[in-house]
């Protein structure tokens, strides 16, 4: 019936039906009541958008483009920064910053170090813009505080720490996934690649397991093994996982 | 105008602007799809901006060889089992019913939407997915079997299933 009513039946099928109602007054009577009810439920609305999803979104769609970029210019840095509007302290300190420094860089020759200066207190500026947004309850905030670790040179232990928390515990599966990717982008560093190899057992979910593998391989860490070894042994372990896990396994040992 | 898959191609070729245009066109839809499935208004909208987050980060593995919406349903579908999974709330109904009440001024009209809503809501999730997808995502029955990856002799028998369900569900609230 519902196919009659949404227009999805052929021409033959339409008519076999129209002929059906003709002449079934139970037939008509049960076709009238299924109209009601697909009538009645169409007529719930749904409740209106808040506008700030949408201006969110292409805030992030910036932070997105501009991280996916390679410029570095003050400017931009800048700019992703003011894209924090909820973060008004940190807002209001940055105005200040850059008044400051304005005046400073005004009246100093030496405009090279001045740069410099004001690189580093961008950059501290944005670690503890990642330290807040990190623990924000939107994973969407949590997802920009992510993707805004990949605009600093440097980070620091707490920003690393962090990051290692949201990896193993945050809810979000797609945050846990671009944390990952972030510090995979770091595993230079000992500590994060010391790190990574320990968070291998605490992942549950098949699709962190799996990405995870696919780091170890890439970063041909052989102490991965041994926790790959263990995730082996967990009950329940899908199927696609444990194929992957094995391959990894046997690639990291040749 | 270019089409959805149009865009999604040049996305994915690096024009990442074209995302604000497919955002634009399918957002209050998706919005619509996620807040029927939850009944959480303020996680549907973060899960609208993540199913979008995910579409740019995936941009590499789309295909461009089926419809572009199939593939958002696809990333959709997701985005809520991960919200299911994480979030243990309860659903606020009440909210719901608030922008019901307000909106129609008919007693019994509205007595009759918070019951087919009540109903709708106590359905299991695959016979409530689908009257969402045919119904109020105005979805063809070809499009949904593509979505739910099923067959469309099956999404007629789902929905005729659902429908019988809603019914009843109905029926007994109604008493």
């Amino acid at each position: 019936m519902i196919e009659y009513i949404k227009g999805e039946v052929s021409k033959e099928e339409q008519a076999a039906f129209e002929k059906r109602l003709a002449e079934d007054k139970e037939f008509k009577a049960a076709f009238e009541e299924e109209k009601a009810l697909w009538e009645m439920l169409g007529s719930v609305e749904t409740p209106t958008v808040d506008p700030k999803v949408k201006t969110n979104f292409l805030k992030s769609l910036d932070i997105y483009k501009e991280a996916a970029s390679s410029q570095t210019s003050i400017w931009l840095k800048l700019k992703v920064l003011w894209n924090f509007q909820p973060q008004l302290k940190l807002s209001y300190g940055l105005i200040l910053l850059c008044v400051g420094l304005g005046v400073g860089l005004f009246f100093s020759k030496n405009h090279k170090a001045e740069v410099a200066s004001l690189n580093t207190e961008v950059s501290d500026m944005k670690q503890d813009m990642v330290l807040s947004l990190i623990e924000n309850p939107s994973a969407t905030e949590r997802l920009r505080a992510v993707s805004l670790t990949s605009e600093i040179k440097s980070l620091d232990d707490k920003v690393i720490d962090a990051l290692f928390t949201t990896l193993n515990y945050d809810s979000n599966e797609n945050v846990r996934l671009m944390t990952l990717e972030a510090l995979t982008e770091l595993a230079d560093n000992p500590r994060v690649r010391e790190g990574l190899v320990k968070s291998i057992v605490k992942q549950t979910s098949p699709l962190l397991q799996t990405a995870m593998a696919d780091v170890m391989l890439r970063l041909q860490e052989k102490s991965a093994v041994k926790p790959l070894q263990k995730v082996l042994k967990q009950d329940n372990l899908n199927s696609t996982v444990k194929d992957k896990v094995e391959e990894t396994i046997q690639k990291i040992l040749i | 105008m270019l089409s959805d898959n149009a865009l999604m191609m040049k996305v994915k070729a690096g024009d990442l602007d074209r995302m604000g245009l497919l955002f634009e066109r399918h957002y209050k839809q998706l919005f619509g799809f996620l807040f029927r499935m939850s009944s959480d208004k303020e996680g549907s909208e973060d899960m609208v901006q993540n199913v979008f987050l995910r579409m740019l980060k995936y941009r590499n593995t789309y295909k461009g060889d089926g419809e572009f919406k199939t593939w958002m349903y696809h990333l959709a579908r997701n985005v809520l089992n991960d919200f299911h999974k994480s979030n243990t709330r309860q659903p606020n109904v009440s909210e719901y019913d608030h922008s019901i009440a307000a909106e129609d001024p008919s007693l019994e009209k509205q007595e009759e939407k918070e019951l087919i809503n009540k109903a709708l809501s106590q359905l299991n999730e695959e016979n409530r997915e689908i009257l969402i997808l045919s119904r109020y995502q105005e979805l063809a029955y070809s499009e949904i079997a593509k979505i739910l990856n099923i067959s469309e002799a099956n999404v007629r028998v789902r929905i005729h299933r659902a429908m019988a369900q809603l019914k009843t569900t109905y029926l007994k609230l109604a008493k």
